[in-house]
């Protein structure tokens, strides 16, 4: 299995205040998968996300990568890991407000020796008139598509999004999800998403549902629906 | 398609300076003009340090001189030139202005002691002449005036500077020289033998053939040579170059405040560093949610590092540059002058140096680099998802910091804008006591000096102290009959009547200039058993060390001091069993047998007398040295001098710096609080009430930083002008007039009303939708 998560378990606070955030969570998500994280707040969803994406550390279990142990990775090699293997999107842009679309893409595309040309992105992203403005000159839309630039153009295996709708329109947030669906398809690259926006589990391949740090169900879809055909 | 790409936050520093221009116009003012003045001091004083050096060569100085009472004789320099070496004359007259102050003249030399032209030209005609240019700038004299020497106007054709004449010592057994009151002038050969040949100096120069390496071999040589003189001609002075004061006075003092400008810079460049590290600090609390971004995508720590640094090396890089520009062209001129204003220096060449450029632009990036390194790692130690959730705290808060709820809420508010600025208000107490401390050594400095002249007569052993002057060539060898004569007459003729004169013996030995402490002399009293001047007399066995000496050294009693003997290659141990009360001087005192004995000066010698009076009746060429209170203020008089120019400097670098740090580290705190500032005015505050929330805390910790500077500084600056004499000869106690507060604090907080206008506008130009953006 591409990505396997083995009894993960997470908490924090010490004593009384101690919260137990993810119980064990076992989870196997295919290459070029399409996996949607969903549960209410405090259900444990970007704290496995972020485990995923070694930024941070559970207290017990294991997540591999094609067989690779991120357990026994120290800091550097996690970063390593993160340059190689990982590409992120979240709520908030985080674009660096004095460079441009183009140049906060290509901020992505330093980390990899397998970038994607930029132009063809733009294109992909629908940014090209935009590539020249800075953040602040941008909706948005075209900040997260910015973010989403960011994070594909180093071609990574995973693309982890943090409820990337989360601050979007509803036509935005469709925009922003076909893009990711389009992503997915053309780059093959392998998605894992956490949102709490029910609809959007109709895209996925996989859908984890989480509650209280625990995986509820888990639902593997058959037929997928388009993202510009979702509802909500 | 796969391609690299370049790093694309490199694109950022441009933008990152044309955003922020003013905060890094002021520190790249304030670094190029720091670097600027240092390395155009360094530049000046290590060109004319090899200038001087060279100048032994390029001008063929003398490796010493006497004074014969007559013309030798062909035969005579013969025998002299066959121990080795080359003599040269170098008669003069000492000859008076119509100001009353002393002219020396010469011929001009060819052979021997070069002239240096620095204006002008050399007197053609008999009715011209070329003055020394330190005493024709001391004295208001240019080429082209007329002066009148010896009740003759003469054109003055070009200002010289002679080249064993750096330092305008009239005698060298004064203590100080005097470049307002003696000159040297150059005239020409005509005019020379015009003069009253009853009033010429048969002085003569030579070199050695094979030039003694060693101080131990130049006094051997020297010691041979004087014995051999002595034997061909009757001497009035014989002095080796090594111990010339107007030829090596120069070169001690050249380059000796050098690890002093240096300190200054570093210490300049160290505050700056952490300006910029509380600036960059708080840039990346602003950009914590793209620095966690970048860092969950792959960027490393290391990569973050790096990109900050930039921008904190670049401005020290560019400020380096120019400040070694403005530093070669011109703060090398005021360099320059600061060391003319004091000696009479040859002309310089410009040189680069590899040693300024270590000190004004290797060190400082050094320094720049590493503070900046460790602020950086320290601030970017976070794991990405901390950057992420803005959790930038080292430590978690246990709790939020209680207030008592009797506190008003404005007052309530400016503590806690404190806490929070914490760190920025830390960097400014530490420039704010630098600047202190600069500020009071500039006014501190002349205040002691000129203390140190007024009290100096309180401070002496008695009013007078003249040392005795064997005349020259009376040595323990052969000597001629008229020496023998001279001798006798000496013994006869240093006998004073004068009650009040009490004799003592003496020897000169030096400090091992260990401990950062320049070698200095340090004189070996041997008192009088009855002495009226040293109370209770030493007696067999003890050691009195001045306490001059003492507070100088830290010594006190039990402790041993080890002092050498250069010329015989020998040192003496002295255990000191009493700390006596004279600031005076740097000196031990011993019963006077036990100086004789230990010295091997003959039972019953003595080197000078100790007297509350001036004693008459001996005659002046007998008379080495007088130390009295107008010797010992020389001193001090010219430290003045030299230091003038420097303090109206450092004053007005102070204020600057001031201005700089508190304007850069209050703006921002107004940039970290633009959101809360701007939801202040949203919620209804007057512009008042937001300054008295958000100025009115600087105000307050600047004007307590002032005021805890100031004892601090006081203590620190006791430290550092020990440190610094420690690089001079004798003893200056600090000392401070408290008015200097009264003035410092005025002038800090006439600096910081300026700042504090200038927080007034920023505050005011924050605009609401602050509040609006940027929340997530």
């Amino acid at each position: 299995m591409f990505l396997k998560l083995s009894d993960i378990k997470k908490s924090y606070g010490e004593g009384d205040s101690r919260v137990e955030v993810l119980k064990g969570i076992n989870l196997e998500v295919g290459q070029g998968e399409f996996c949607v994280l969903l549960g209410p707040s405090g259900s444990g969803k970007s704290t496995l996300l972020n485990i995923i994406g070694g930024i941070d550390h559970a207290d017990s279990g294991n997540v591999s990568i094609r067989g690779e142990s991120m357990g026994e990775l120290n800091e550097k090699k996690l970063t390593a890991y993160r340059r190689d293997h990982l590409g992120y999107i979240f709520q908030m842009y985080n674009l660096i407000p004095n460079l441009t679309v183009r140049e906060n893409i290509e901020v992505g595309g330093y980390l990899s020796d397998k970038a994607l040309d930029i132009d063809e992105l733009l294109d992909v992203l629908g940014l090209t008139a935009h590539q020249d403005k800075v953040p602040s000159q941008l909706s948005g839309g075209q900040q997260q598509r910015t973010s989403i630039g960011r994070a594909i153009i180093k071609n990574p295996d995973i693309l982890l999004c943090d409820e990337p709708t989360g601050a979007l329109d509803y036509a935005t947030s469709k925009e922003i999800l076909k893009l990711i669906e389009t992503v997915n398809e053309t780059y093959g690259n392998t998605v894992v998403m956490v949102t709490h926006n029910d609809a959007i589990k109709l895209m996925a391949d996989r859908v984890v549902h989480l509650r209280d740090g625990m995986i509820r169900k888990e639902v593997i879809n058959d037929t997928k629906v388009k993202a510009e055909d979702l509802e909500w | 398609m796969v391609r690299r790409y370049k790093n694309p936050l490199n694109k950022r520093f441009l933008r990152e300076f044309k955003e922020d221009f003013a905060k890094y116009l002021v520190i790249f003012l304030m670094m190029t003009a720091t670097i600027g003045l240092v390395s155009g001091i360094l530049v000046a004083q290590d060109s004319m340090i090899a200038a001087y050096d060279e100048s032994f060569e390029k001008y063929n100085i003398e490796d010493g001189y006497f004074t014969a009472k007559k013309e030798l004789s062909t035969y005579q320099r013969s025998q002299i030139e066959s121990t080795g070496v080359t003599v040269y004359e170098n008669y003069f007259y000492d000859l008076e202005t119509d100001t009353g102050s002393t002219m020396r003249v010469f011929k001009n030399r060819t052979d021997v002691d070069g002239v240096c032209l620095m204006k002008g030209d050399f007197p053609a005609s008999s009715d011209e002449i070329a003055i020394d240019r330190m005493y024709a700038d001391n004295n208001g004299y240019a080429a082209g005036d007329t002066i009148t020497v010896n009740e003759r106007t003469y054109t003055i054709s070009g200002l010289v500077a002679l080249s064993d004449y750096s330092a305008l010592f009239s005698d060298n057994s004064d203590m100080m020289f005097d470049a307002k009151e003696f000159g040297v002038a150059i005239v020409t050969d005509e005019e020379f033998a015009s003069y009253d040949e009853d009033f010429i100096k048969y002085r003569y120069a030579w070199t050695y053939d094979n030039k003694p390496v060693t101080e131990e071999e130049k006094s051997d040589a020297a010691s041979d040579l004087v014995e051999k003189i002595s034997d061909v001609t009757s001497l009035e002075d014989f002095v080796a170059t090594y111990e010339n004061q107007a030829i090596i006075f120069t070169g001690d003092d050249l380059g000796g405040d050098r690890t002093m400008m240096a300190v200054l810079l570093y210490i300049v460049i160290a505050i700056l560093a952490f300006v910029f590290a509380v600036t960059i600090s708080s840039t990346i609390s602003k950009e914590a949610s793209v620095i966690g971004t970048l860092r969950a995508t792959g960027y490393s720590k290391g990569e973050l590092v790096r990109h900050y640094m930039v921008v904190p090396l670049l401005v020290c890089l560019i400020s380096a540059v120019a400040g070694n520009v403005f530093g070669y062209t011109l703060f090398k001129e005021f360099g320059a002058s600061m060391y003319y204003g004091s000696y009479s220096l040859t002309t310089y060449e410009t040189r680069f140096n590899a040693n300024v450029f270590l000190e004004t632009t290797i060190i400082p990036m050094i320094i720049m680099a590493v503070i900046c390194f460790v602020r950086l790692s320290h601030k970017l130690r976070f794991s990405p998802l901390k950057f992420l959730r803005h959790d930038l705290r080292g430590r978690k808060m246990k709790r939020t910091l209680k207030l008592n709820k009797h506190i008003r809420f404005f007052d309530r508010f400016r503590i806690r804008v404190i806490f929070q600025n914490a760190g920025n208000y830390f960097v400014l107490f530490l420039g704010i006591m630098f600047a202190t401390i600069l500020l009071m050594f500039g006014f501190v400095f002349p205040v002691l000096l000129q203390n140190y002249s007024d009290t100096i007569a309180d401070k002496m052993i008695t009013d007078y102290q003249y040392f005795l002057k064997l005349p020259a060539g009376i040595t323990e060898g052969d000597m001629w009959p008229e020496d023998l004569a001279e001798l006798m007459l000496f013994q006869e003729k240093t006998e004073t009547d004068n009650d009040d004169a009490e004799k003592f013996t003496g020897y000169t030995l030096k400090t091992l200039g260990e401990n950062g402490f320049i070698s200095e002399e340090i004189i070996i009293y041997g008192v009088e058993n009855d002495s009226e001047y040293i109370l209770p007399a030493p007696e067999k066995g003890e050691v009195y060390v001045s306490s001059g000496y003492a507070l100088k050294y830290g010594f006190k009693e039990g402790d041993t001091v080890t002092l050498s003997d250069p010329y015989e290659n020998k040192t003496y141990d002295f255990t000191i069993t009493k700390v006596y009360d004279y600031e005076g001087g740097m000196c031990l005192f011993l019963p006077f047998n036990e100086v004789n004995e230990m010295f091997d000066l003959g039972s019953g010698t003595f080197a000078g007398y100790f007297s509350a009076t001036p004693i008459t009746d001996i005659d002046e060429s007998y008379i080495g040295t007088v130390i009295d209170s107008d010797s010992m203020t020389k001193v001090s008089r010219q430290l003045l001098i030299s230091f003038g120019q420097l303090a109206w400097m450092l004053d007005i670098f102070c204020v600057i710096m001031n201005i700089v740090l508190i304007y850069l580290l209050s703006k921002v705190i107004i940039e970290k609080n633009a959101q809360n500032i701007s939801m202040t005015k949203i919620l209804g505050f007057y512009p008042g009430e937001i300054n008295k929330l958000y100025i009115t805390p600087t105000t307050i910790l600047v004007i307590i930083f002032m005021l805890v500077s100031m004892p601090v500084s006081t203590y620190l600056l006791e430290f550092l002008v020990k440190y610094i004499f420690r690089q001079m000869s004798g003893y200056i106690s600090f000392y401070m007039d408290n008015t200097l507060y009264i003035k410092a604090f005025a002038l800090c907080i006439a600096t910081y009303a300026v700042v504090a206008f200038m927080q007034r506008r920023a505050i005011n130009r924050v605009p609401m939708e602050e509040a609006l953006k940027n929340v997530e």
